[in-house]
């Protein structure tokens, strides 16, 4: 792809947390939350992290907005590492990329009007007087939808989907470049949820937003990403093409995922995966290939090297990156994945 | 300031609470009465009338006994003046308040020491004390005192366990643990122990006022605070509100002053009334052991000592007792009601 310079490039990140324990509090293990993950975020674009709970994309999302300091690695934002940055000189750089929470009825304060949450940025960083804030404030209302009386307003006045067009206005008041949306729909009822992605859509066309969109929810990402990441055990395991991903997905971790889709249609029938065992504790996590416990393809390889993400495609093709030793082509496959007699089924 | 619409809910289910409401706007009066008390028990009079002209002694300077005619120069008698002018029908006249004696005052000069019972005829409503000094006098200027006390108490308790607890709470880590281990041996340090040494090393002479007393009490008293607020602060640290401040580029002090604080207010008030009992009872409790204001300062727990010291002037204690018990009593009910309003299960029931 000729492409042009990536907003965001991460690069080996790792976000470790202590486990302390004893008198003393001496660290006694280490939850690698995140270990080692690259990926590339383009102007304008949507990269979407997909995983399960526990997998590590939120904490990898807060590392990026560093309100986690990161073990190791690299947060390339326009040029600059964030990584190793203090407060003050991150401060500045805070206006170009912000980020909107799962939970709004959590990320607002309640003792704070509408008004007062959007005033606040610009109050951070300084910027205007009361007049234009003011100003600016009615601008971010319209651009969200929502009426200019809401500013004298609590938050718990609204509902679900009104707080967080409350929250995705705060985010936009500096004029970001870069938002990383922690499952911005996720808090929301179904018919909400997508009232509020193309709200996110129309801002980004708008404002040539580049996001990276946490969420669990496959179907949700596939209407929003142009690109997504699948995440595993604080690892990426898949990278491709959104469209590609669906189509072929070539990790078993990511065919389970897909596979757990539910379906609008009850009769439609579809191959089943069903997936054994919980996701491994991230502070001893299994040696080899992190998926190996779960995986059906699982062989001895697996159990011992920890597979790198490798590119699949042909130079002609989009990239479609996955961490598998194995080469799981759809053709390759005898059956899709899973005849439930040989695993434990757990839907009964 | 407009209060938010939870801070409009809580005050409503505050005024709503019948007993924790009455209990506050009677303390609210009494407060004022004691604040005021000059103008209602003082052995000073409120207004003059000597020669044509008005004199106001009750804030003002003393005035001796030459000024209105007497042959004496220390601080006129108007009890006495009054009724002089009152024999004299020269136009002349005092109004006296509705008690016309003062609280250190020794109102029978002279006469063998006794308490007197209460006696209604000479403006003795609850009686006197063994030096003959008036009882309700007394109670009042003690409750003034008490009321100054808590005050103090509540602003200094509060400001260093608010700074320490939030600073623990935000903070955290390596900070957090060594302060709650000098929290936590600072508190077991015995507070009678230290009153007693430190009085002891005081050079005769100075005298062991309000403000050092208070000072010595709120060394020991602010790390109960420090609790609540660094457990409070972690919580609400961890909130997502917090996490998007952050994101914005607020720093500690943003973050603690308009977010944090903010939402542990709740906290903070459900506390004030049993901070203020807790001032008013250990107040009382250092008087009663002779470890607190130095002696003339009228106190209830000087009164309580006296009282117990002479049981067969049952006024005495009695007094000191039942106004003791009703402001502890009406502190209680205020607390239990604040804690009620400010509770979001809504639908507690005492029966």
């Amino acid at each position: 792809m000729s492409s042009p310079a990536p907003i965001l490039e991460v690069r080996d990140l790792k976000t470790h947390f202590p486990v302390r324990g004893g008198i003393w509090l001496r660290s006694v293990a280490t939850c690698k939350a995140v270990d080692g993950v690259s990926f590339q975020l383009l102007p304008g674009e949507t990269l979407g992290l997909v995983g399960e709970s526990g997998c590590g994309k939120s904490t990898l999302g807060k590392s990026i907005v560093r309100l986690l300091a990161p073990t190791a690695g690299s947060i390339r934002f326009e040029g600059v590492d964030l990584a190793t940055l203090g407060r003050k000189k991150l401060k500045p750089i805070r206006r170009h990329l912000q980020m909107i929470f799962q939970d709004p009825a959590e990320s607002l304060n309640a003792r704070h009007t509408v008004g007062q949450i959007l005033e606040e940025p610009f109050i951070i960083h300084g910027i205007g007087s009361a007049e234009e804030r003011r100003a600016s404030i009615d601008t971010l209302l319209d651009k969200v939808g929502l009426p200019r009386a809401a500013a004298h307003r609590y938050p718990f006045e609204f509902s679900g989907g009104q707080r967080q067009r409350i929250g995705i206005a705060r985010a936009l008041a500096l004029q970001p470049r870069l938002i990383i949306c922690d499952e911005p729909v996720s808090a929301l009822d179904v018919s909400i949820q997508s009232q509020v992605l193309n709200l996110l859509l129309d801002l980004q066309r708008e404002f040539h937003l580049s996001y990276l969109f946490i969420t669990h929810n496959l179907a949700v990402v596939k209407h929003v990403s142009d690109r997504i990441a699948v995440m595993y055990l604080g690892r990426i395991v898949e990278l491709s093409d959104a469209e590609d991903l669906y189509a072929r997905p070539r990790h078993p971790y990511t065919r389970a995922l897909i596979a757990a889709i539910p379906e609008p249609e009850p009769r439609a029938t579809r191959p089943r995966f069903i997936g054994t065992g919980d996701l491994p504790s991230p502070i001893n996590p299994p040696p080899g290939c992190p998926f190996h416990p779960r995986c059906p393809h699982a062989t001895d390889l697996c159990r011992r090297e920890p597979p790198p993400l490798r590119e699949t495609s042909s130079a002609a093709e989009p990239s479609h990156a996955v961490a598998c030793h194995y080469d799981l082509l759809p053709a390759a496959i005898p059956s899709p994945l899973g005849a439930p007699q040989k695993q434990e089924s757990r839907d009964t | 300031m407009r209060l938010s619409p939870q801070a409009q809910l809580q005050l409503r289910r505050f005024r709503s609470l019948k007993r924790g409401y009455g209990s506050f706007l009677i303390l609210v009066f009494l407060s004022v009465l004691a604040l005021l008390a000059e103008l209602l028990v003082s052995n000073r009079a409120l207004l003059v009338r000597y020669q044509g002209h008005f004199f106001l002694p009750t804030y003002g300077a003393i005035h001796p006994g030459r000024d209105f005619g007497s042959d004496y120069a220390y601080e006129v008698d108007y009890r006495e003046l009054k009724d002089r002018f009152a024999a004299e029908h020269a136009g002349n006249w005092v109004l006296m308040p509705l008690v016309p004696y003062g609280p250190n005052e020794n109102c029978y000069a002279g006469q063998n020491f006794q308490p007197r019972p209460p006696d209604a005829a000479h403006g003795h409503y609850l009686g006197t004390d063994q030096i003959n000094r008036d009882i309700l006098a007394r109670l009042l200027y003690g409750f003034r005192n008490s009321l100054l006390f808590s005050a103090g108490f509540v602003v200094m308790v509060y400001a260093i366990g608010i700074a320490i607890g939030c600073a623990m709470g935000y903070f955290g880590g390596w900070f957090d643990l060594g302060m709650q281990r000098i929290v936590e041996i600072w508190s077991l340090l015995p507070f009678l122990l230290v009153v007693i040494i430190v009085r002891a090393a005081l050079p005769a002479g100075t005298s062991f006022g309000l403000g050092l007393l208070l000072f010595v009490v709120v060394a020991f008293a602010w790390t109960g605070m420090t609790y609540f607020m660094r457990s409070a602060t972690y919580r609400e640290k961890s909130r997502d509100y917090v996490a998007a401040a952050q994101v914005l580029g607020a720093g500690p002090v943003r973050v603690l002053f308009h977010h944090i604080l903010p939402n542990i207010l709740s906290i903070l008030v459900t506390f004030l009334p049993f901070t203020t009992a807790a001032a008013i009872g250990s107040l009382t409790a250092l008087d009663y052991l002779g470890f607190g204001l130095p002696p003339p300062m009228p106190s209830w727990g000087e009164l309580l000592r006296e009282g117990t010291g002479n049981l067969d002037a049952p006024w005495i204690v009695a007094s000191a007792f039942c106004a003791l018990s009703f402001i502890l009593i009406l502190i209680t009910f205020i607390g239990e009601a604040i804690r009620e309003a400010f509770d979001p299960k809504k639908f507690t029931l005492y029966r």
